[in-house]
């Protein structure tokens, strides 16, 4: 690492930086925050919502949306395969479905925060081949705007994951499944 | 060789150009619907080019705030001056690694910096692995586009290129069956990886992380697996605070796709136990850009590539059509910085229609900035000299009212006079390639006027300053 | 009030009717027109091509020529944006600052400064507008695309009070024509096809009289109307506005 290259990429853009202009305040801008618009923000990006009274459903809602599922991992019931940060590269690239519980959700896109406190291992959500994101309702925010602002920080690495992994990079269509989870539903409580 | 000779290659398949013309005028299209469906998009613009305004104004001080904050995370921030000694950093760390085989998401910095060909010949391999990305990459050729990297080619272009390189059948076409095929593939790829690059969208100076918005997760899947983590990133990337994320990703997807946002929107901030994180910052010209007032501007770009999907030159020309990293007019304004006789004529790869000015998420005057650079390039003698010195000519006819008079009756009667294969012979007006000169009027307006009754042929003095 | 026109040189030269439905539009408006006759350009075809410096004995020119009169009217969006934002360069005297706030696009000026909204008359045709760049996007005289979708602007306004007349709905309604200045020639192979590109929409969705503000962007289009042969009439609106029949 050179030394030197950063004392002169620093005195350069001293030297060649514009006289100073002010950082503005970002404005909350309101919005609506209702679990509908979420719902029907998510279904335009190819995700689905689900609902269910309480964590206490989320079994038998899980085995109603995914009876084909023979390797599950999580941390909020009894899934098949136990999960931690060293599970080998080959146990993870094994998984059917994964079930998260997300932190904050976005009305405006269908983003949910993942926060690596709760994913398990870091690649987890993406090697999945589906995912599954459990949600409180009650921490729907209406945009990206108040969903910073309600983080505490971003930890050592965190995501807003919206709707399942997707490409068009083939003539623009839209094609769902690129590299990471196929499918993905937020189990709404 | 030029824009324009490059573009009439390209124009040369009229229905390519076509398609390539109504594909990303659909993507506009989407931009258009997702930006007026959010009634504060414009505020949104306002905010995004004044804070992007704001960091580059103590852009010493917020790189140097990311540098403590990301050391104190466990990263290892490196600096590079150029291309060449942001390619021998990674190299280096690849090689303290004992690794060979390398996952990279999408970067155009590394692109820009040329890095794959750098490592390929030091027994390097390189996979790129956004779709778009791996489908240029089989057929070694540059991207065309910022987000879009394999718009040029069409399904079945892809079709054939995976049945070479991925064993797919002959013929195979389906954009699903294509992806899928290329899904398997890269999964070995992505779990073999031992270092993982990436690009960076933002650099957040608060918290010395970095965000990378990708949608397809290869990034979030390259980077996970792997031992070793390097983000590579330009030295305007920096945003100050995370909060200032709430403006830029509501902006980012929508300018870019259509989409609401990116499916990963990742913060990579500390490495996990274990494993190692690289951040390295590159300059590469970008601070000789911050020290012109006229173009230190093109640095707030977030490359959502919104510029290139509206131009009505680009999406009739293609992205190999400008020659450079970064295409389109984004492309044009920056890369006379970097090489002014290559790229000269770039900035005249325009109408200067100002629609480009118009889409961009943090409102870059991107076509104020392509006249600006004309000009840059008319007095570096940058622009063909039988341009240069007919503009002198028109210079000194068009200054006196006396010479321009006895001119317009000339041209007009040569052109009433002389056979239509003469004045509309493409060798020598390129005006006819397409197009009927108007037909020539036998008097012109002023002599026209000057026949007129009173009062209109005797207008008011005008005044002449002594 | 002390109205100059100014005709640019190739209205002046090729479209010398233009100039004329101008004026007499003008006069039917209760303005009283003047044309200086020791005008030439606004000097744009040199400083878009990269030769500003070689211009600016003929903004000075053009600012001699105006500087006595409350308003400078030209039936061409472009040349005014030029003189209101690239005559920057020359030193802000008065006279300079004075002129470059009084030069108006006709269909602006009938707008803004006459705050005439709607027109009598009649033209029974199905219209095709061309909003050029420099007057819709430059000059703010028509909504974008890129930011609402509401199509509105003074010179659909104008052209929808006229009897009979239908405005055809387009694809693109704001793209921009090829046109741009000595790009059509140095970039004649990209210039010509949006020049298709742009007549193709307006054949597709009916227009039979294709109009604008600005003379450019209109002798381009007709350029390649007429050497396809198309049934598209290209007019300036000022030649519809004052009452010529198609």
């Amino acid at each position: 690492m050179s030394t030197a290259s950063r004392d002169r990429i620093l005195a350069a853009t001293k030297a060649n930086k514009p006289a100073e202009l002010p950082l503005p305040t970002v404005p909350d801008f309101g919005g609506e925050a209702t679990a509908e618009r979420f719902a029907a923000v998510l279904a335009g990006i190819g995700g689905t919502v689900v609902r269910m009274n309480g964590l206490g459903e989320l079994v038998s809602t899980l085995q109603q949306l995914f009876p084909e599922a023979r390797t599950t991992a999580s941390p909020l019931f009894a899934a098949s395969v136990p999960i931690n940060a060293q599970t080998p590269t080959g146990i993870l690239a094994a998984i059917d479905l994964t079930v998260l519980q997300g932190e904050i959700g976005v009305a405006e896109n269908g983003a949910v925060w993942l926060p690596e406190a709760n994913m398990m291992n870091r690649a987890l959500p993406t090697i999945t081949q589906h995912l599954a994101l459990v949600l409180d309702h009650r921490r729907i925010v209406a945009t990206m705007h108040q969903a910073y602002a309600q983080l505490p920080n971003t930890g050592g690495y965190g995501k807003f994951v919206a709707g399942p992994s997707k490409t068009a990079d083939i003539e623009q269509s839209l094609v769902i499944g690129a590299h990471g989870a196929r499918s993905l539903v937020v189990v709404l409580y | 060789m030029n824009h324009a000779t490059r573009a009439d290659k390209f124009l040369l398949d009229a229905d390519r150009t076509t398609w390539h013309d109504e594909t990303l005028w659909f993507v506009r299209e989407k931009r258009d619907r997702a930006v007026y469906a959010v009634p504060e998009f414009q505020e949104l613009r306002q905010l995004a080019s004044d804070i992007k305004d704001h960091t580059l104004s103590r852009l010493d001080l917020y790189l140097q705030e990311f540098e403590a904050a990301a050391q104190a995370n466990g990263v290892h921030v490196h600096w590079a001056a150029d291309a060449a000694e942001h390619n021998a950093i990674i190299l280096d760390i690849i090689q303290k690694q004992g690794a060979t085989r390398i996952v990279k998401s999408k970067s155009m910095l590394t692109e820009e910096c040329h890095l794959n060909p750098y490592l390929i010949k030091h027994g390097i391999e390189v996979v790129d692995t956004d779709l778009g990305e791996r489908i240029i990459q089989f057929r070694d050729e540059p991207p065309s586009h910022i987000v879009l990297p394999a718009i040029h080619l069409k399904k079945e272009d892809v079709g054939e290129t995976f049945h070479t390189h991925l064993g797919t059948e002959k013929g195979e076409s389906d954009p699903q069956r294509l992806t899928e095929a290329a899904r398997q593939h890269l999964r070995g790829k992505f779990i073999a990886g031992q270092v993982a690059i990436s690009g960076v969208n933002f650099a957040i100076a608060e918290t010395g992380g970095v965000v990378v918005c990708t949608n397809e997760g290869n990034a979030d899947l390259g980077v996970n697996l792997a031992a070793v983590h390097i983000a590579c990133m330009g030295i305007e990337k920096i945003i100050p605070r995370l909060t200032d994320l709430g403006v830029f990703t509501r902006l980012l997807a929508r300018s870019a796709t259509g989409q609401p946002v990116t499916t990963y929107t990742s913060h990579f901030t500390k490495p996990v136990a274990g494993k190692e994180m690289h951040i390295v910052i590159v300059d590469n010209g970008r601070t000789q850009q911050l020290g012109r007032p006229d173009f230190r501007a093109s640095l707030k770009c977030i490359r959502c590539g919104a510029c290139m999907n509206t131009c009505p030159v680009y999406r009739r020309s293609g992205g190999h059509s400008y020659d450079f990293t970064v295409p389109g007019p984004i492309g044009a304004i920056l890369s006379p910085n970097i090489d002014m006789k290559k790229h000269a004529s770039l900035p005249f790869a325009s109408t200067l229609c100002g629609s480009c000015t118009d889409v961009c998420p943090v409102k870059i005057d991107i076509h104020t900035q392509l006249y600006k650079w004309r000009q840059v390039l008319g007095e570096a003698n940058e622009i063909p000299a039988s341009k240069k010195w007919s503009m002198k000519f028109m210079g000194r006819v068009l200054a006196s009212t006396r010479v321009y008079g006895l001119g317009g009756q000339f041209a007009r009667k040569a052109l009433r006079l002389l056979p239509h294969g003469l004045t509309h012979a493409t060798s020598v007006n390129a005006w006819a390639v397409a197009r009927e000169l108007p037909e020539a009027p036998k008097q012109s307006f002023r002599e026209w006027y000057a026949k007129q009754p009173q009062p209109a042929a005797q207008p008011a003095q005008p005044k002449i300053p002594a | 009030m002390k109205v100059a026109l100014f005709i640019p040189c190739y209205i002046d030269q090729f479209y010398p009717q233009v100039g004329i439905a101008t004026l007499q539009l003008l006069e039917k408006l209760g303005v009283q027109a003047h044309f200086p006759a020791q005008q030439t350009c606004c000097g744009q075809p040199l400083a878009n091509s990269g030769c500003e410096h070689d211009a600016l004995p003929i903004y000075k020119h053009f600012v001699e020529t105006f500087s006595d009169y409350d308003y400078v009217v030209a039936p061409s969006g472009s040349c005014v944006y030029h003189v209101r934002k690239h005559f920057d360069k020359l030193d802000q005297t008065a006279d300079v600052q004075h002129v470059r706030g009084a030069a108006y696009d006709l269909i602006d000026f009938i707008s803004t400064v006459l705050k005439v909204e709607s027109l009598p008359g009649a033209f029974p045709h199905k219209v095709g507008l061309h909003l050029s760049c420099h007057g819709q996007r430059g000059l703010h005289q028509a909504n974008e695309s890129e930011m609402t979708p509401v199509r509105d602007g003074q010179l659909r306004r104008l052209m929808a009070s006229l009897d009979g007349i239908e405005l055809t709905q387009l694809n693109r309604n704001d793209e921009c024509c090829g046109f741009g200045g000595t790009f059509c020639v140095s970039e004649a192979g990209i210039s010509a096809r949006m020049g298709q590109d742009r007549v193709a929409d307006h054949v597709l969705n009916g227009t039979e009289v294709l109009t604008g503000s600005d003379m450019s962007c209109l002798m381009h289009l007709e350029g390649i109307v007429r050497r396809a042969q198309l049934p598209i009439k290209v007019m300036h609106a000022a030649e519809i506005l004052n009452g010529l029949t198609a």
